[in-house]
């Protein structure tokens, strides 16, 4: 196997990085410490780089899908309407210690994001942005990110892919060419790895224990668009959509006008929900989904089939916040694993 | 950075009122290169935008045989189109598109065609039906049978004359049982039945059919007694969009996203698709 460009760094020597990008007015952020979120920092002894730490509470997504994106700003006039679009330049950005459950969702929002109309406020955080992964130790009884195709060492959607090794050092791999120029950039912070530096890596994390079969789970999706488990799951549901909010590839959203005024103001791109009530309804009253059980229908379908059929990947990285934040308790794992004993009822 | 929200601004030109609550806009983009270089096609739809409000999805209901104005029809239900209900000729709104795909007019070359619209329902019909009335020797026989509630929830009033004047058009214009008035002289009952007392001929013929889900669902099993296949119904569907680029992810009937697959389905197609439209 062609190897990827590994480097190896210390912990010391990734808290200086941070000094230096600091001071080339590079944005920085890093997952924050146990149970918070992902923070900007200026200063080294800020960076958080704990294999071992849970998820943070909101996924990585809002560094690429804000919560409220302006889309242009409006200014009524007495012969019309100007509008501007948003002047803010992006500042280059580093994500420090993201989770592969978290990069790898970037490349698969990417797909929605860039099919046929491209989607470049998206776009653009994208190719502003360093992402520096790093392999994950922990595991709970929510994480399931060996039954989505991925692991806790997967790189996907990484530019950089740190691994622990010995005496709190990494080896880093340049994943992509803008991982690589950052590494090269940045050089007096990395050190070509030799074979002996590769031989200090820990043991690879095992991660969590496959739960489900993400294929079979499709399959009986493509059969059971009617089903009772829909009823069973969708009747428990709240519809608060805490699990779209925290989940590292949902990505729908609302487009709303705010004004300040009445002569001026802005259009927003808002996180939205599939679980709301109101998210389908029509003018006329009528809700092509109006009932929770078939917006939890909504919600396992499109992750499992219709993203599939649609893009060919599945709409989930298992990182367990769904579940981990349900105020009721329900288990997207459980429901797929589920869903694949029925299916070998039906085999 | 090519900005795929932004709308371009168009001004009103005319405000047309169809029914207490049904309006229709006459538009024309502020620039004129912008006017020239855009095209449509039959059955297709945009954003409309009111600033400070919001947007709006609705077909557009022109022809793209005329092409010196857009227009669009709405009725007043929520908040956007309460507030295009308070705009007046002159005033300057917000326009994305051309958005979704269209009716296969030029497959439709050749053939008869019937048009089947009730209510509001007539607005994404009628670019179909100028479009072919535009190129009138280029179809065979046309029929248009149209009903709504009451005679006060007729669109279009003024066309409905137009094309009852045309001998090369059969027109039909129907009001529900009750709904009509002393001087009514169009035909009273529910468009399904009206449909069947017209009997289309089904050989070589497509049907173009719009209207509320009920109307649809009574209307279907008429057709195929008449003999229509169903590739050969051709209907558009409206579901809650925000983007209409296949982005936001509510407009999905199964993995068929409306705003991209969609607006315009044949019944066969609409068949294949779960109910969750």
């Amino acid at each position: 196997m062609q190897a990827m460009k590994q480097f190896i760094t210390t912990d010391e020597k990734l808290r200086q990085l941070v000094h230096a990008l600091s001071k080339n007015a590079w944005n920085i952020i890093s997952a924050g410490k146990e149970g918070t979120n992902f923070i900007y920092i200026n200063d080294g002894k800020d960076l958080v780089i704990n294999a071992d730490s849970k998820p943070t509470k909101l996924s990585a997504k809002e560094f690429f899908f804000p919560k409220t994106e302006p889309l242009f700003f409006y200014k009524k006039n007495h012969d019309g309407v100007d509008l501007l679009d948003p002047k803010d330049v992006l500042r280059k950005t580093v994500l420090f210690g993201v989770k592969p459950c978290d990069a790898a969702a970037v490349p698969v929002m990417g797909k929605v994001f860039n099919w046929d109309y491209k989607d470049e406020f998206f776009n653009r955080r994208v190719e502003q942005t360093v992402i520096i992964g790093m392999a994950c130790s922990y595991s709970d009884v929510y994480c399931f990110c060996t039954s989505t195709g991925l692991s806790p060492e997967s790189s996907k959607g990484s530019d950089v892919f740190l691994k622990p090794a010995q005496n709190s050092s990494y080896i880093a791999e340049a994943v992509t060419p803008k991982g690589e120029a950052f590494v090269v950039e940045f050089s007096s912070f990395f050190d070509a790895a030799n074979e002996n530096d590769v031989k200090l890596l820990l043991n690879s994390p095992k991660g969590p224990e496959k739960k489900f079969d993400a294929n079979q789970v499709k399959q009986w999706l493509d059969g059971h668009f009617e089903d009772p488990l829909w009823n069973e799951v969708g009747e428990t549901c709240l519809g608060c959509a805490q699990c779209a909010f925290t989940c590292p590839t949902c990505h729908c959203f609302d487009i709303v006008d705010e004004s300040c005024g009445y002569n001026c103001g802005r259009r927003v791109k808002n996180w939205d929900g599939c679980q709301f009530g109101l998210f389908t309804k029509h003018a006329s009253g009528h809700n092509p989904r109006g009932h929770q059980p078939e917006r939890y229908r909504q919600r396992i379908s499109h992750k499992f089939k219709y993203y599939q059929d649609k893009f060919g990947e599945i709409l989930c990285t298992g990182c367990g916040r769904c579940t981990r934040g349900c105020p009721v308790g329900i288990d997207i794992a459980e429901i797929a694993q589920e869903i694949n004993k029925r299916n070998s009822v039906l085999v | 950075m090519e900005n795929i929200y932004k709308p371009e601004l168009v001004e009103i030109l005319d405000v047309i009122d169809e029914t207490p609550d049904i309006i229709t806009f006459k538009l024309k983009f502020k620039d004129p290169e912008y006017h020239k270089e855009f095209n449509f096609l039959a059955g297709q739809f945009a954003e409309y935008s009111v600033f400070g409000e919001g947007e709006c999805t609705f077909c557009i209901a022109s022809s793209p045989t005329r092409p010196d104005f857009l227009e669009c029809s709405f009725k007043a239900a929520g908040k956007v189109t309460n507030a295009m209900r308070r705009l007046q000729t002159g005033d300057t709104m917000g326009l994305r598109g051309p958005y979704g795909n269209y009716f296969p007019v030029e497959e439709m070359k050749g053939k008869s065609v019937v048009f089947i619209a009730g209510g509001i329902g007539l607005a994404p019909v009628r670019c179909v039906i100028w479009n072919v009335l535009d190129l009138r020797d280029q179809f065979k026989d046309v029929t248009i049978v149209y009903g709504a509630r009451s005679v006060a929830d007729l669109v279009y009033k003024r066309e409905l004359e137009e094309w009852k004047q045309m001998p090369s058009v059969k027109t039909v214009v129907t009001v529900d049982p009750g709904g009509e008035t002393p001087d009514w002289n169009g035909e009273i009952g529910f468009v399904p039945s009206i449909v069947e007392k017209v009997a289309p001929n089904a050989e070589n013929t497509v049907a173009v059919i719009c209207g509320p889900p009920i109307m649809i669902k009574y209307t279907m099993p008429v057709l195929e007694k008449l003999g229509f296949k169903e590739e050969n119904v051709i209907t558009t569907l409206e579901n809650r969009m925000k983007c209409g680029v296949g982005k936001c992810g509510r407009c999905n009937v199964g993995n068929v996203y409306v705003c991209k697959d969609g607006p315009v389905f044949t019944y066969k197609q609409l068949k294949e698709l779960p109910e969750e439209y």
